[in-house]
C-alpha cells in the first residue's frame, strides 16, 4: 500500500513538475531563511546558558531614587562584596569583576589584552572550564593569572603556558605575573568576556577604595545557594543596605526624594544571569531587547507560512485533477482516513524533501550570512536541547497547515459529484483568495515596516548633532602612553601641517570607537541644598572650536587665564537646572567639595553627546587633569579626509612606534551606535524581500494553473476579436484587487506597530502616508508583473490551437 | 439479495426540488443478471448509485443482503465496497497514474491482502482477460475498449458478490461491446456473481435476464 502511495506521489509530483518545483523550492527558500531566522535568536537566546550553575547565578546591582528620577546601574563599591559575604551565608560565593590591566608584555613584546581582575571565587562559579595547569585554586596567590588558551598561543606560540612569567602595565607600571591556569577559550555567547584574569587586588585606585562606600566602579555577580531565592535575599538586603549606605540615603531624604514602590530609597537586587544579555543596567550585558529575537523568529515563523500557503493553494488548485482519482479510490474501499492519510503523506513527502534542501541551504548560507549581517552563528547553536525537537515540530506543523487542510477538502468531496465531473469551485475559490490576501497582508506588513526603520535610521544618521562630526578625528590613547604628554607632542607635531585645524582632548568618546566602547560619567552634588547631576565630560583646549560647539553665553577656556583648570562649561539643561543662563553663569559649583567650588564661565548650546535614543542631559565640560583624557581629538579641513587620517597615523607613529591605535572619524563613532539597529533592519529587509518573492512565486502557479483551465475560454475571446491588453486586463484584474485589498489591510498594522518601536527613540520621523503608498506600488508591481508573465503567454497564443486541444 | 421500498429521490433546485426517482419497488436475486433501460435523464443512474451505496435515497428503505442500509455506519459501507461490491463506469474512471497491473491491484490493497496472494489474483485476472501483456502500460496508452477491460477487471479482482455497472459500453464499438457483454454472461454464469448494468442497447440488454424499464423516475 504504502509503495502504490509512494508511486502515485512521485508520479503526480513528476507530472506536474513546474508547480512541484515551485512548491518545494519555495518551501526550501522559507525553511533556509526560517533556519537563519531562528539560528539568529537562538543566538540572542543562548547567552550565558553555558554555565553549569546558572540557575544559582545572579548579578548584583543597585536602585537609587533621586529627586529627578530613578538610577539603575550595576557598578557598585569595592568593599560591598567581602561584606556581603560575611553577612549573607546564603551567598555561596562571590566576584567581583572589573578591567584591571588591557596590556601585557613578554619579552619585550607587547599584546593588547583584556585583562579583568576577579576575585578567586570566580572560576568555580562560572563554568570557564580549565585545561592545564593549576585547576584547583589557580588564583590562590596575588601573582598569579589564568590565561585563555588564544591568547596563550598568540604570547607563548607552541611553549608551555603554565610557569611563564609575563608583566601587565598595571597603573603605570610594569608587573610580573605567573601563569597558573589556561582557560579554555571564552565562548562567543558569554556576556562576561577575558582574555586573561589576575586577582581583584591589582584593578586601578584598589588602595585607595577598597573600604570607600562612596565609588561605584566594577560589577559584582554572585552563587546563591540552591535553596536561596533572588526575593529573600532582597528582603533581607534591605538591612544591609541601611546599615552600609546610611550616609546616602539621608542625603536622598533632605532633598526630598520619593521611594520606590517597596519603600526603599536605595535598593539593591538581583537580576539572574541568564538575563544580563537583555538588560541595559548591566555594564557587561548586551543591552538588546528580547524585541529583537522574538521578532527574527515571528518573521521566521512568517516567510514559512507564506511558503505554506503556496503549498496548500496549490495543492487545492490541483485537486481537481486529483479528485478523480480520490472518488475512484473512495468507490474501491478506501476509508476517508486512509485518504487523508495519503495525501498527507505526500505533503510530508514535498516538505521533507524541501526541508532537506532548505537544510543544505541553510548550512552552505551560514558563512555569507555571518559575514553579511556581521553575526557570529555556528551550527553548535543548533546543540540547544529545545531546538531540535522545535524544528520538527514546526516541520510537522507546516506538513498539516500545508497538506492536511488541503487533504480533509478533497477527502470531503462528494465522490459521485467528483465522478460526474460536477464540482462547484467556488468555495475553494474563495478559500483561495483569503489565503492569498494572508500572504499579501503579510508581505505588505514587512515592506511597510522595514521602510519606516528604514526612514528612521537614515534620519538617525542624518541629523545634525550639533557638532561636527565629519571632520573630527578621534584617537583613543593606548593604556601605556601618559595621555597629556600625548596631546601635547601632537599638537606641536600636527601644528605645522596645513590642513590641521585644532587639536584637543577628552576622557569620553563620541558614538563609539573602533573598539565598540562607550561611556558615561555622572557627578552629583549639592548645589542651593538641592541635588544636581550632570553628565561629566573632561575636555581640553579648542574643544568647543575643535567640536564646532556654538558658545551662547560667557567665554571658552583660555590659556590667558591661569585658573580656568576649575572653570567649567555647561550646556544649555544644566544651565536651566541651575535657574537659568543668568542665574548659571559665574555660578559656583561645589563639584568636589564646597571648600573648592569651581566657577561656570561659559554656557554652549544643547548638542547631542550621547545617542539619539537619548534625550539631551544636562552636560559639564572641565579641563582638570585630575579626570586623565583617554582620546585625542583632531579637527581637519574638509575635502582629503583619507590623507589627513594617513597623515594623523604617521605622526602617531612617528611618536609611538610599535604603539597601536586606530583612529576614527566621529561620524564613523555615531554611526556604529546603530550598528544594532542596522544589523537587524539588514535582516527585516531580506525576510522582507523573501516574503514577497515566496509569495509572488504562489501567485505566478496559481496563475499557470487558471490560465490552462481557462486557455479555451481566452481562445474564444481572441476569435471574437478581444484585443491582447483586453485579455491581460481581464486575467490580472482578479489578483490585482486581491493584492490591493491586502495593501489596505496591512497598512493600518504597520502604522500601529511601527508608531510602537518609534517610541523608542528620543528623536523619530513621522510615519507618513507615502510609505504605505510606496509598499502598495511595489507589492502591486511585484505581482502584476508575475500574474501578467501568465496572462500575455495565455492572450498571445494561437486561438485555433487552445480551442482544438480543450 | 436488493430489496428496494418505496425508495424515492430528489434534488434541491433552486427554492424547490426535482424529483429523480419516485416510489420505486424493486428486488433482485442473488445470481441475476439485470439490466436498466430508459431514456436519457429518467433517473437511472441514480438509481444505480443508491444501490451502489454511492447515493443516500431521499425516501423508503433498502436492503442489501437483508441489512437496512440506512442504518450502517460509512465504515461498513467502506467493507461492503471492498469486498461485495464492484464498479464499473462508462468513462471507465481508471486511475491515470497507475499502471493496468497497479490499477488492478489496488482494491486488493485496501482489502489487504496478502503479497504473494494478490500477485497471483492479478495475474489470474490478467490472464483471464488476456491483457498480460498490457500490464506496464498507462490508461492513457490504451483504446477505450481496453481501458474498459481493465475497469472490468479491476471491478472483479476483489471477487464481489454484485458488479453495478453504467453504461459500461458507452464509449464502445459495437464489436468491442459484445466482447464486455460476454464477458459479464460469464462471469454472472460461472462466477455467480450477480450484475446490474444500465445500457441503451436491446443487444446487451439481450444478454441479461431480466429488464427493468424506468420513465420519469418510475419502474415500468
Ligand atoms: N447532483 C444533482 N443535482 C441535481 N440534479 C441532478 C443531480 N444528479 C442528477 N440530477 C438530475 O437527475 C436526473 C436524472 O439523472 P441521471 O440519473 O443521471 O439520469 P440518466 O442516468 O438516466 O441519464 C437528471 O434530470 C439530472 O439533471
Ligand atoms: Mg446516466
Amino acid at each position: 500500500m504504502f509503495r502504490n502511495y509512494l508511486k502515485i506521489a512521485w508520479r503526480n509530483l513528476w507530472k506536474s513538475r513546474l508547480l512541484t518545483a515551485v512548491n518545494i523550492l519555495g518551501l526550501a527558500v522559507a525553511f533556509t531563511a526560517s533556519i537563519l531566522l531562528v539560528l539568529t535568536a537562538a543566538r540572542e537566546f543562548s547567552f550565558d546558558q553555558f554555565h553549569d550553575h546558572k540557575q544559582q547565578l545572579q548579578q548584583l546591582y543597585i536602585s537609587v531614587h533621586h529627586v529627578q528620577g530613578t538610577e539603575e546601574r550595576s557598578n557598585l563599591p569595592m568593599p560591598l562584596t567581602p561584606a556581603l559575604k560575611q553577612e549573607f551565608p546564603e551567598v555561596k560565593a562571590a566576584s567581583r569583576f572589573m578591567d584591571a590591566s588591557g596590556m601585557v608584555r613578554y619579552r619585550d613584546k607587547m599584546y593588547g589584552s583584556d585583562v579583568m581582575g576577579v576575585d578567586p571565587d570566580f572560576l568555580r562559579m562560572f563554568s570557564f572550564p580549565l585545561l592545564s595547569g593549576e585547576k584547583q585554586q589557580p588564583l590562590r596567590s596575588l601573582s598569579n593569572v589564568v590565561i585563555t588558551e588564544r591568547m596563550a598561543r598568540k604570547i607563548f606560540g607552541s611553549a608551555e603556558p603554565v610557569g611563564q612569567s609575563l608583566e601587565m602595565y598595571l597603573e603605570g607600571r610594569w608587573k610580573t605575573f605567573i601563569v597558573s591556569a589556561v582557560a579554555e577559550d571564552v565562548p562567543d555567547n558569554s556576556s562576561l568576556e577575558f582574555d586573561m584574569l589576575c586577582r581583584f587586588e591589582h584593578v586601578p585606585a584598589y588602595a585607595d577604595q577598597k573600604d570607600a562606600w562612596n565609588s561605584s566602579t566594577h560589577e559584582v555577580f554572585v552563587q546563591l545557594s540552591d535553596q536561596a531565592t533572588a526575593a529573600a535575599f532582597e528582603r533581607r538586603a534591605k538591612t544591609f543596605v541601611n546599615k552600609y549606605f546610611a550616609e546616602g540615603i539621608r542625603n536622598l531624604q533632605r532633598d526630598g526624594a520619593v521611594p520606590g514602590k517597596d519603600g526603599a530609597l536605595i535598593g539593591l537586587h538581583l537580576m539572574p544571569l541568564t538575563d544580563i544579555h537583555f538588560n541595559s543596567i548591566s555594564s557587561s550585558g548586551g543591552a538588546i531587547s528580547r524585541f529583537y529575537p522574538y521578532m527574527l523568529l515571528l518573521i521566521g515563523i512568517f516567510i514559512l507560512f507564506i511558503a505554506c500557503v503556496n503549498f496548500m493553494n496549490l495543492t487545492i488548485a490541483g485537486a481537481f485533477s486529483r479528485s478523480r482519482e480520490i472518488g475512484m479510490r473512495k468507490i474501491l474501499g478506501a476509508f476517508r482516513g486512509q485518504v487523508i492519510m495519503q495525501l498527507w503523506g505526500e505533503a510530508v513527502l514535498v516538505c521533507g524533501l524541501a526541508l532537506l534542501a532548505g537544510m543544505a541551504m541553510a548550512y552552505f548560507l551560514l558563512p555569507g550570512y555571518n559575514a553579511l549581517f556581521s553575526n557570529r552563528l555556528s551550527l553548535n547553536l543548533l546543540r540547544q536541547p529545545w531546538l531540535l525537537p522545535g524544528l520538527f515540530l514546526v516541520f510537522v506543523l507546516v506538513t498539516l497547515v500545508a497538506g492536511g487542510y488541503p487533504a480533509l477538502m478533497i477527502a470531503r468531496l462528494n465522490t459521485i459529484k467528483v465522478l460526474k465531473g460536477s464540482l462547484l469551485t467556488g468555495r475553494s475559490n474563495r478559500v483561495r483568495n483569503v489565503l492569498i490576501v494572508t500572504q499579501f497582508v503579510i508581505s505588505s506588513l514587512l515592506i511597510c515596516c522595514t521602510l519606516i526603520a528604514w526612514q528612521q535610521l537614515n534620519y538617525l544618521r542624518k541629523k545634525p548633532l550639533g557638532y561636527s562630526k565629519e571632520q573630527v578625528i578621534s584617537i583613543p590613547v593606548p593604556y601605556n602612553v601618559d595621555a597629556e604628554l600625548a596631546l601635547t607632542r601632537m599638537r606641536n607635531q600636527l601644528s605645522g601641517h596645513a590642513g590641521i585645524l585644532a587639536v584637543t582632548g577628552t576622557d569620553i568618546n563620541m558614538g563609539r570607537g573602533r573598539d565598540g566602547s562607550s561611556a558615561t560619567s555622572i557627578v552629583s552634588f549639592d548645589y542651593k541644598g538641592r541635588e544636581v547631576r550632570s553628565h561629566w565630560l573632561r575636555v581640553d583646549y579648542d574643544y568647543v572650536g575643535a567640536m564646532g560647539l556654538q558658545l551662547v553665553a560667557g567665554r571658552d577656556f583660555s590659556r590667558a587665564y591661569g585658573t580656568d583648570s576649575s572653570a567649567l562649561l555647561i550646556n544649555e539643561k544644566m544651565a536651566a537646572q541651575l535657574g537659568g543662563m543668568e542665574a548659571a553663569l559665574g555660578a559656583l559649583l561645589p563639584v568636589e567639595d564646597s571648600a573648592h567650588p569651581q566657577q561656570v564661565i561659559g554656557i554652549v548650546k544643547d548638542f547631542n553627546f550621547k545617542s539619539l535614543k537619548e534625550e539631551i542631559g544636562p552636560l559639564t565640560l572641565n579641563i582638570n587633569k585630575e579626570w586623565p583624557l583617554q582620546y585625542i581629538f583632531v579637527k581637519v579641513a574638509a575635502g582629503n579626509l583619507p590623507g589627513y587620517m594617513n597623515l594623523v597615523k604617521q605622526q602617531w607613529q612617528a611618536l609611538y612606534p610599535g604603539s597601536s591605535t586606530d583612529p576614527s572619524f566621529l561620524d564613523e563613532n555615531t554611526d556604529r551606535q546603530y550598528r544594532r539597529e542596522q544589523r537587524f533592519s539588514g535582516i527585516f529587509i531580506s525576510a522582507a524581500v523573501l516574503a514577497i518573492i515566496i509569495s509572488c512565486m504562489g501567485l505566478f502557479a496559481i496563475s499557470v494553473l487558471i490560465m490552462t483551465r481557462r486557455t479555451r475560454e481566452v481562445g474564444v475571446r481572441k476569435v471574437l476579436g478581444a484585443s491582447v491588453a483586453g485579455i491581460v486586463t481581464l486575467l490580472s484584474k482578479d489578483f490585482v484587487k486581491l493584492v490591493l485589498l491586502s495593501v489596505m489591510i496591512a497598512s493600518p498594522v504597520a502604522w500601529y506597530i511601527m508608531e510602537q518601536w518609534l517610541q523608542h527613540y528620543a528623536y523619530r520621523i513621522p510615519v507618513n502616508i507615502g510609505v504605505f503608498l510606496l509598499a502598495g506600488a511595489i507589492a502591486l508591481l511585484v505581482a502584476v508583473i508575475t500574474v501578467s508573465i501568465q496572462s500575455v503567454r495565455a492572450a498571445l497564443m494561437n486561438p485555433v490551437k487552445s480551442i482544438r486541444t480543450e | 439479495m436488493i430489496q428496494l421500498k418505496h425508495i424515492s429521490k430528489h434534488y434541491p433546485v433552486g427554492f424547490g426540488k426535482n424529483a429523480v426517482l419516485d416510489d420505486i419497488d424493486l428486488t433482485i436475486h442473488a445470481g441475476e443478471f439485470v439490466s436498466i433501460m430508459g431514456p436519457s435523464g429518467s433517473g437511472k443512474s441514480t438509481l444505480l448509485h443508491i444501490l451502489g451505496l454511492l447515493e443516500e435515497p431521499s425516501g423508503g428503505e433498502y436492503l442489501f443482503e437483508g441489512e437496512p442500509v440506512h442504518k450502517m455506519s460509512e465504515k461498513k459501507r467502506t467493507q461492503l465496497h471492498r469486498g461485495s461490491i464492484g464498479f464499473v463506469f462508462q468513462a471507465y474512471h481508471l486511475i491515470d497514474e497507475l499502471t493496468v497491473y497497479e490499477n488492478i491491484e489496488t482494491p486488493l490493497l485496501y482489502k489487504n491482502v496478502p503479497s504473494s496472494e494478490r500477485k497471483s489474483r492479478v495475474a489470474d485476472v490478467l490472464d483471464r482477460f488476456n491483457i498480460v501483456a498490457k500490464k506496464d502500460l498507462f490508461p492513457n496508452q490504451l483504446s477505450g475498449g481496453q481501458q474498459q477491460l481493465v475497469g472490468i477487471a479491476r471491478a472483479i479482482v476483489a471477487e464481489p458478490r454484485v458488479i453495478f455497472a453504467d453504461e459500461p459500453t458507452g464509449n464502445l464499438h459495437s464489436d468491442q461491446a459484445r466482447v464486455i457483454m460476454q464477458l459479464f454472461k460469464h462471469l454472472n454464469e460461472t462466477d455467480k456473481i450477480t450484475i446490474v448494468q444500465v445500457t441503451h442497447s436491446e443487444q446487451n440488454a439481450a444478454f441479461g435476464h431480466r429488464v427493468i424499464e424506468i420513465r420519469d423516475g418510475k419502474i415500468r
